[in-house]
């Protein structure tokens, strides 16, 4: 059912943790409809110096707060913001079709991370 | 404790069990040597048609029932199918009303709901929080218009076993007719159709050492149920399609030998599920065993684990060689949580942390301990990931 | 056709619900365990049995008695005479 890139990400989710002090925190989803995940950012010179994350989910959920992590650390917010559940989906050699929206929920939280840091910074 | 190098582990034989060697034996003949057509009348074929009445006596005498009483179905959702639909077309002029409980298994709920199109009318009884149906609710919810209440033996999910003679009595008494969807017990524990007092039960060759793709029906005698597969003189005109000899003989041999091992069985299978509900309420907190604590199968135990998802439970135990399943998921995409769960009052998200075991007798004490061992990590690598779990260690 | 009004019977074939050619096949199977002078009730919904049973009665050398129609089916009566 899934790729080997999924399985791999899903087996040693290197990014998974939590970053004390971040200076962003995106919360995405719920536990009741299947998915929850928290990502949390460092940023430094405008770039996403440490991405982590907390994930309550499917193998699909955790391989994709995995790579959405990998994917955003040392890009600058602006292309950090480019990440989307297509180019998610794409680095996992592809998700099942039910699974689709977990890649969406990864893009969201880092998004939602990236907010909450410019938020607290620009008001 | 050494460490044990094992690969395949299998905990789910509630999806099915493998084919037993001396059934598959016994089926190799009817697939080339005796492949005659047993409605033909030349020795070929109606030898056939008498291997066919012996296998089929074998199968009624693993739930004590009557030859002339067992038809025949392609799988145990056949079965169930032929059960609700046979006896509502064929009882339509008496009433329009069925009961069934809020935990049977699809092919129960999607053939009740098929009659709800066609103008009959459903009631899906609640159950308790181990998946118990009540019957004062039972009693209740019976009508002067309804023909048939179904209600499963025991549940494939939550391993509960349901007070089916209490059940059926309430239904004899209001002459309404009784079936029990038996296909989780069937080589579980003992299964009798007098002493259940059904009219019709449902059972499987998948859970009971028979090949996938045979079942059967019985039905009380001189019930009238109306045919889902029209056809010739097969199953006494109740079901049309050349009989599928080979797999008749297997879910006959299958039965044969359910019937010699079924208390060492349940003995092996206690001993086994006590020490992994022992072993799960020692070693990790938060976590609830679904169904009932004593009224449930011998080989079957379930727990909802908090703060991590099934999937990945199982995707993770499957690393490491082992074999269990998590709950069914809802249709819908919305809702991942098992309407069984959810049926039993399972918080939608403490039943996304569903996993059931169910063991046969092939499996051993050191496996246990081996899964055991195995679980505990897994639960506390994808709890270290959640940040539910965050929350419950209070950082 | 024969009718007859609340004919007494020794045992009931129920063939609702069975299609063609079961209403052939079955009474003279249950015929074997009736004894001679007894009466076999079968019931069934398939309108074409009330010509293919007394038919088929007299080919066997069975006596037809005659029918009765019920609120869903037809009741017909076969005597075993040999």
């Amino acid at each position: 059912m899934y790729s080997e890139k999924v399985m791999e990400h899903f087996s040693n989710p290197y990014n998974a943790g939590v970053i004390e002090n971040a200076d962003g925190i995106g919360e995405v989803g719920n536990p009741v409809c299947g998915d929850m995940m928290a990502f949390y950012i460092k940023v430094k010179d405008d770039k996403l110096a440490d991405v982590k994350f907390k994930t309550f989910g499917c193998v699909a959920a955790i391989a994709v707060s995995n790579i959405v992590s990998e994917m955003a650390k040392g890009k600058t917010l602006q292309e950090a913001k480019s990440i989307t559940k297509k180019t998610v989906a794409n680095a996992l050699d592809g998700l099942p079709k039910e699974k689709m929206h977990c890649s969406n929920l990864g893009a969201k939280a880092l998004a939602e991370a990236i907010k909450d840091y410019e938020k607290k910074k620009y008001g | 404790m050494k460490s044990l190098d094992m690969k395949n582990v299998y905990m789910d034989h509630a999806s099915a069990t493998p084919v037993r060697e001396e059934v598959i034996e016994a089926m190799l003949p009817y697939f080339d040597r005796h492949f005659g057509n047993p409605s033909t009348v030349y020795d070929m074929g109606s030898k056939v048609k008498q291997v066919i009445e012996e296998h089929r006596a074998k199968v009624a005498k693993l739930i004590s029932a009557k030859s002339q009483e067992i038809i025949f179905t392609s799988s145990g959702a056949e079965a169930n199918n032929l059960a609700v639909k046979g006896v509502a077309l064929s009882l339509q002029k008496k009433g329009r009303h069925i009961i069934i409980s809020a935990i049977e298994h699809h092919s129960v709920l999607n053939s009740a709901r098929f009659l709800e199109r066609m103008d009959f009318e459903v009631t899906f009884l609640p159950v308790d929080e181990y998946g118990l149906v009540d019957s004062g609710r039972l009693s209740r919810a019976i009508r002067s218009d309804t023909i048939l209440v179904s209600i499963m033996h025991a549940n494939n999910e939550i391993g509960t076993i349901q007070p089916i003679s209490e059940l059926s009595a309430i239904c004899r008494e209001k002459g309404v007719l009784f079936h029990t969807d038996a296909v989780a017990s069937v080589g579980n524990i003992p299964v009798d159709v007098n002493a259940l007092n059904v009219d019709l039960l449902s059972l499987s060759g998948v859970s009971i050492g028979a090949p996938k793709g045979i079942g059967a029906l019985y039905f009380r005698n001189n019930l009238r149920l109306m045919p889902l597969i029209h056809g010739g003189i097969q199953e006494s005109g109740r079901r049309g399609g050349t009989e599928n000899v080979p797999y008749i003989v297997g879910l006959g041999k299958a039965s044969v030998l359910a019937v010699e091992e079924l208390f060492d069985k349940m003995n092996h299978l206690e001993k086994l599920r006590s020490l992994i509900i022992s072993g799960v309420r020692e070693r990790i907190e938060h976590v609830k065993l679904t169904g009932h604590p004593d009224k449930r199968l011998p080989g079957h135990a379930s727990f909802c684990i908090e703060a991590i998802e099934g999937e990945a439970l199982i995707y993770m135990l499957n690393q490491h060689g082992i074999y269990s399943n998590t709950g069914s998921a809802c249709a819908s995409k919305a809702l991942k949580t098992s309407p069984v769960l959810v049926a039993i009052g399972t918080p939608p998200d403490l039943a996304q942390g569903s996993i059931v075991f169910t063991m046969d007798s092939s499996n051993k004490i050191e496996e246990i301990e081996y899964v055991m061992e195995k679980l505990c990590l897994v639960v506390e690598k994808l709890r270290s990931l959640s940040p539910l779990w965050r929350s419950k260690e209070g950082i | 056709m024969k009718f007859v009004d609340k004919q007494p019977s020794d045992d009931t074939l129920d063939l609702v619900c069975r299609m063609c050619p079961l209403h052939l096949l079955e009474p003279g199977d249950r015929l074997k365990c009736l004894k001679r002078g007894q009466v076999l009730e079968v019931l069934t919904d398939y309108d074409g049995a009330l010509e293919d049973i007394p038919e088929w009665c007299q080919k066997f050398g069975q006596e037809f008695m005659g029918m009765e129609e019920d609120e869903d089916c037809y009741k017909l009566y076969i005597k075993k005479v040999k």
